[in-house]
């Protein structure tokens, strides 16, 4: 797969929309779908690779794997959460994107607590006064 | 080769397309045909006051093809002795109707036609064929209203249900 | 996971033989039954989009390893 490839559908799926728009808008509509689908399947491929020597750089590293799990989670909510928002974005139903966009921020959030947890409490143990020790 | 077997298929439906709008056509054909043997047959007995068999094999003579298999089958018919008349007429209607693009209609209006055919004088028959002309005329409007209707229809109805059907396969 | 761009063009061809068919029967008359053609050739696109986009959430869901979400 080429980027000159997913540039070249693009442009196709852009015509094609075009014609289409006027005579039948729900179909133009999930021609829309069934582009960004295509293209984030081809994209998705290749971020397998990426995030497979992520993966071995954190082994190599002895990285705790909690982390990196983490943090390929809240990268792959971000991804479809970018996805759907802007699937309703193009059905001009901004509101609810706004919502499904909020749902993906707060459950980005809830992933990052137990990496919050650990940053807080290591930086607690460089305080050096007992008189704050923790419970 | 999967765009000799689409393009087959395509060409396919486009001809039952055609087939249908060229049934719609035949109708209005056979019907005016129809019409115009009532006309013959009201002549022939008006000026001839020949028996039924002879109006029968001249009006065959004048007329084309699926009317005047109905004719010729009657004619012969009624060279052996008939018990009932309209019994045969009705198997002569069952025939035409199955050789012809001719539907239900008008089959019921000739059939009680076929009952009332021999059995009055001439000038009950005279009304007999006039009425009956005028169900047919009427049944001939319709149907041209309706070939005029539904033969584009049907012609570009083919083609794109051929092209249809091949997009969702291919 | 095959994919090319022949779906684009059989998507788009499915919507503008349905549009054509629709004109074609609202001519004549038989507004019901265009209606009908254009409903049943959205749902024939719809499915074909919805396989997609599950193919499209299970290799996201395998790969950012999301399977318990």
């Amino acid at each position: 797969m080429d980027i000159v490839q997913i540039i070249l559908i693009g442009i196709v799926a852009t015509l094609l929309y075009i014609i289409l728009k006027d005579i039948e808008p729900a179909f133009a509509y999930l021609l829309l779908l069934i582009t960004s689908i295509f293209i984030l399947v081809v994209v998705i491929q290749q971020i397998h690779i990426i995030i497979q020597m992520i993966q071995s750089l954190g082994n190599k590293a002895q990285i705790n794997s909690v982390f990196i799990e983490t943090i390929l989670k809240i990268i792959g909510i971000a991804y479809i959460t970018e996805l759907g928002s802007n699937v309703m974005k193009d059905a001009n139903l901004t509101s609810i994107a706004a919502k499904v966009e909020l749902a993906g921020k707060i459950f980005i959030l809830l992933l990052a607590v137990p990496i919050i947890t650990t940053v807080v409490e290591t930086i607690i143990q460089f305080i050096p006064t007992s008189s704050w020790q923790m419970p | 080769m999967k765009i000799i077997g689409a393009l087959i298929f395509i060409m396919m439906t486009t001809w039952i397309g055609y087939d249908w709008s060229l049934q719609l056509q035949k109708r209005t054909k056979q019907l005016r045909s129809l019409i115009y043997s009532l006309q013959l047959m009201e002549a022939e007995m008006g000026y001839t006051y020949a028996p039924l068999q002879k109006v029968f094999s001249s009006v065959h003579e004048k007329t084309t093809e699926p009317v005047s298999y109905f004719y010729k089958y009657l004619q012969q018919a009624l060279t052996e002795s008939v018990s009932d008349f309209s019994e045969v007429w009705e198997h002569a209607l069952e025939k035409l109707l199955k050789q012809s693009a001719l539907k239900q209609e008008e089959a019921a209006i000739l059939s009680q036609f076929g009952k009332n055919l021999g059995n009055h004088t001439f000038l009950q028959q005279e009304k007999h064929i006039h009425l009956t002309m005028h169900h047919l005329k009427e049944i001939l409007n319709n149907a041209t209203d309706e070939q005029h209707k539904y033969e584009r229809m049907a012609k570009s109805l083919g083609v794109l249900a051929g092209i249809f059907i091949v997009l969702l396969l291919y | 996971m095959m994919m090319d761009a022949t779906i684009l063009f059989q998507i788009a061809g499915i919507g503008i033989i349905t549009a054509l068919i629709h004109t074609v029967l609202k001519q004549v008359g038989k507004e019901d039954i265009a209606q009908f053609v254009s409903l049943v050739g959205f749902i024939i696109v719809l499915v074909i989009v919805i396989h997609h986009l599950n193919d499209l959430f299970q290799q996201i869901k395998s790969i950012f390893l999301l399977q318990g979400m």
